[in-house]
C-alpha cells in the first residue's frame, strides 16, 4: 500500500523535519469533519482501528518526543470533535470551525495536565465563555472535571482584574530622563511585554520570568498543533 | 534532625520549583547550610549536587503545600558530607548525563517539546562550562518515588534564586565565571528562600542589586532559549527586537490555527462555495508569515485547476516544499528525496483530484 508522506519543514534550524505517514485506505475514511455523524464515526474508526500503528512518524533523533505529543493531541482532538458532532447537528461552517478550533485548543491544553499557566487559563476561558455544549465538550476532553481549576482561575482572574482597575493610570512626566536611551529601550521592552501578555492565554497574571517560560511552552505546543492540523487538512483534501 | 529538615526542605522545594533552563553563571557560596544540604540528599549520588533554584512566589506557596515534603524528610539517608573546604577553590563536580536525563523527565512542563528545549540548552552550555567548572545535577531527582507524584525541577544546570539572604558574605571571585552552582534548594527549612549568590568583581554587593542581578540573569537565560526556538531570532540582539520576533511568531502561529480550522471545517465537499475564498484568504494573509512551508501547500489546490495529470500534485509537492527552505539546502534535500520516493498517488488519488477539479469548475 503506497504511503503518503507529508514532510513538514520546520523553520527553525534546530528543529528537524518530521513526517506524518497516513495510509491512503484510512484516508478514504477522512470524510471530514462534522459533515455527518457517519463520516465522523468513520474517521474515528480509522483512529481507533489503526490505533496509530499506521501513523509512522519519522523524526530525526533529537526530537522524538513531539511525536507522542502530536499523537496524543490528535487522539484527544478527534475524540472531542466526535463528541461534539454526536451531540448536535451543526450545519453552519462557522460553528464547525469554532468547534474544531475549540476542541483543538482544549486538547492541546489538556496535554499539559495543568502544569502550565497558559493551559489552565485556556481551559478556564473555554469553559467559561462557551455555551453549554461547549462546556460539555471541554469537560469531556479534559476529563478532569475542570470545574475546580475553572473556579480557581475565575477567582484569580476576577481579583486580578479588580487590582488592575484600581491601579489607575500612571502619569508620565516628560523629564529629561525620558529621552535617555536606556529608558527608551525599557519603554519599548515594556510595551512589547504587554503585547506578549495579551497574546498568551492567561498572560496578564504572570511576572516577566514566568511569562517567558510560558511563551516557550506555548510556542512549542502551538507548533505541534499546527503541524497536526495541517497534515489532517492536506490528507483530507487529497482524499476528497 | 537538621539534616532531615534540610533534606525535606530541599526535596519539597525541588519538587515545587519550576524547571529552569540554564541560567546565568552566578556561582554559589558554600556555607554550612549548603554543606548540610549537600550531605542530606547525597544518598543516591554522592558526587552530584543540587543547584539553587529561583523561587518565585507561587512556588513558595506550592512548597508549603507540597505533600512530598513529608516523604522527603524521611527518605534520604545521610550521606558522607562532602567537605565544603574542598570546594572553596576550584569547584569540580563530575558531570553526570544520567542525572540530566532523569531531571529532564520530571520536568514541570510535561510537554515533550520543553524537554527538547531543555536538552538543547543543556548540551551546549555544559560543554562550555565543563572547562571551567562542571555543572551539577539536582540531587533531588534521585528519590524517584516522590518525584513521580509531582513535577520536579528538571534542570540540572545553573539556577539562581532571587531571594535575599540575611548574611551574605561578600566574595570576590577571581574569575567572573566560577560557577559551580550548587544546585537547588539551598533552604534549610521548607520555606527558607535564601539565595546564595556570588558577587562578581567590581559589582555592587548590595543585597538588592544582587537579587536584581540574579533575576535579570534568569530572564536573560530564558530569553536566550526563546531566541533559539523562534526562527531568525538568534542573529538579533536586543531585547525589544527579539520580543518583536517572538510576538510575530506567536501571532502567526495563532493565525495559522485559525485558518487551518477554517480549512478543515470547509473540507466537506457539499459546501464548496467558500473553498476558494478560504484558500485565497489564507494564502494572502499568510504571505507575510515567517513560518516557512505554511503558505505553499495552500497554493496547490488552486494550481490543480490547471491540470489533472498525476504528475502535477507531485511536482507541486516538490515545489511547495522546495520554496520555503530555499535558504537551507540540506534540509531541502533531506526531505525532498523521501518525498520523491514515497509520494505516489494511486488511481483513486488521481480520480479524487479530478473530482475536486470538477467541483471547482462547478462553482
Amino acid at each position: 500500500m503506497p504511503l503518503l508522506s507529508f514532510p513538514f519543514p520546520v523553520p527553525s534550524q534546530n528543529c528537524p523535519t518530521t513526517a506524518f505517514h497516513l495510509e491512503p485506505h484510512s484516508l478514504s475514511l477522512f470524510t471530514l469533519f462534522l459533515g455527518s455523524a457517519e463520516r465522523l464515526s468513520s474517521l474515528c474508526n480509522f483512529v481507533s482501528l489503526s490505533s496509530f500503528n499506521s501513523l509512522s512518524i519519522q523524526v530525526l533523533p533529537r526530537m522524538c518526543s513531539p511525536c507522542s505529543l502530536k499523537q496524543e493531541f490528535l487522539k484527544k482532538w478527534i475524540m472531542g470533535i466526535q463528541r461534539c458532532n454526536y451531540s448536535k447537528k451543526k450545519l453552519s461552517i462557522l460553528e464547525r470551525k469554532r468547534a474544531i478550533k475549540l476542541s483543538a485548543d482544549v486538547a492541546m491544553a489538556s496535554l499539559r495536565n495543568g502544569t502550565t499557566c497558559w493551559s489552565r487559563a485556556l481551559i478556564a476561558k473555554a469553559a467559561n465563555q462557551g455555551n453549554d455544549d461547549e462546556e460539555h465538550l471541554v469537560e469531556q476532553i479534559v476529563k478532569k472535571a475542570p470545574i475546580r481549576t475553572v473556579a480557581c482561575n475565575k477567582r484569580m482572574m476576577r481579583s486580578k482584574k479588580i487590582l488592575k482597575r484600581s491601579r489607575g493610570v500612571r502619569r508620565r512626566k516628560c523629564t529629561a530622563q525620558a529621552t535617555r536611551p536606556s529608558s527608551i529601550a525599557q519603554r519599548l521592552v515594556r510595551k512589547r511585554t504587554r503585547i506578549l501578555k495579551s497574546l498568551i492565554p492567561g498572560g496578564e497574571f504572570m511576572n516577566e520570568a514566568s511569562l517567558i517560560e510560558e511563551t516557550l511552552d506555548y510556542i512549542l505546543s502551538l507548533r505541534a498543533q499546527v503541524d497536526v492540523m495541517r497534515s489532517l487538512a492536506i490528507a483530507s483534501e487529497n482524499q476528497s | 534532625m537538621e539534616l532531615n529538615a534540610g533534606a525535606g526542605g530541599n526535596g519539597s522545594h525541588k519538587t515545587a520549583s519550576e524547571r529552569d533552563e540554564v541560567a546565568a553563571l552566578e556561582s554559589l557560596q558554600f556555607t554550612d547550610e549548603i554543606r548540610r544540604l549537600m550531605s542530606a540528599p547525597g544518598g543516591d549520588n554522592a558526587s552530584s549536587f543540587t543547584a539553587l533554584l529561583e523561587l518565585p512566589a507561587p512556588q513558595a506557596v506550592q512548597l508549603i503545600q507540597s505533600p512530598d515534603s513529608a516523604k522527603l524528610i524521611a527518605a534520604p539517608a545521610p550521606a558522607p558530607a562532602p567537605n565544603v573546604d574542598d570546594f572553596r577553590g576550584s569547584f569540580q563536580f563530575p558531570f553526570n548525563c544520567g542525572l540530566i536525563d532523569r531531571a529532564a523527565r520530571f520536568s514541570v512542563f510535561a510537554g515533550d517539546g520543553n524537554i527538547n528545549g531543555n536538552n538543547k540548552s543543556n548540551s551546549p552550555e555544559p560543554t562550555s562550562y565543563n572547562s571551567s567548572a562542571s555543572l551539577q545535577k539536582p540531587v533531588k531527582n534521585e528519590p524517584a518515588e516522590t518525584e513521580s507524584s509531582q513535577p520536579l525541577v528538571s534542570d540540572p544546570t545553573v539556577e539562581n534564586r532571587s531571594i535575599k539572604r540575611k548574611d551574605r558574605e561578600k566574595v570576590k571571585g577571581s574569575s567572573k565565571k566560577s560557577k559551580t552552582s550548587a544546585k537547588e534548594s539551598s533552604e534549610d527549612a521548607e520555606k527558607l528562600p535564601y539565595v546564595h549568590v556570588r558577587a562578581r568583581r567590581g559589582q555592587a554587593t548590595d543585597s538588592h542589586s544582587l537579587a536584581e542581578r540574579a533575576r535579570r540573569e534568569k530572564i536573560n537565560a530564558r530569553m536566550k532559549l526563546l531566541q533559539d526556538l523562534v526562527p531568525g531570532c538568534s542573529k538579533i540582539s536586543g531585547t525589544a527586537l527579539v520580543l518583536d520576533e517572538i510576538i510575530n511568531h506567536v501571532q502567526s502561529l495563532q493565525r495559522q490555527v485559525e485558518f487551518l480550522s477554517m480549512r478543515l471545517a470547509a473540507v466537506n465537499p457539499r459546501i464548496d462555495f467558500n473553498l476558494d475564498s478560504v484558500f485565497t484568504a489564507e494564502s494572502g494573509s499568510l504571505m507575510d508569515s515567517n513560518f516557512s512551508g505554511m503558505v505553499i501547500p495552500m497554493m496547490w489546490p488552486e494550481v490543480q485547476l490547471n491540470g489533472n495529470r498525476q504528475q502535477y500534485p507531485q511536482q507541486l509537492h516538490l515545489d511547495a516544499f522546495q520554496q520555503p527552505v530555499s535558504g537551507r539546502e540540506e534540509v531541502c534535500n533531506s526531505y525532498l528525496t523521501p518525498e520523491n520516493s514515497l509520494l505516489s498517488y494511486d488511481s483513486s488519488g488521481n480520480s479524487a483530484s479530478l473530482h475536486s477539479n470538477q467541483l471547482k469548475m462547478e462553482l
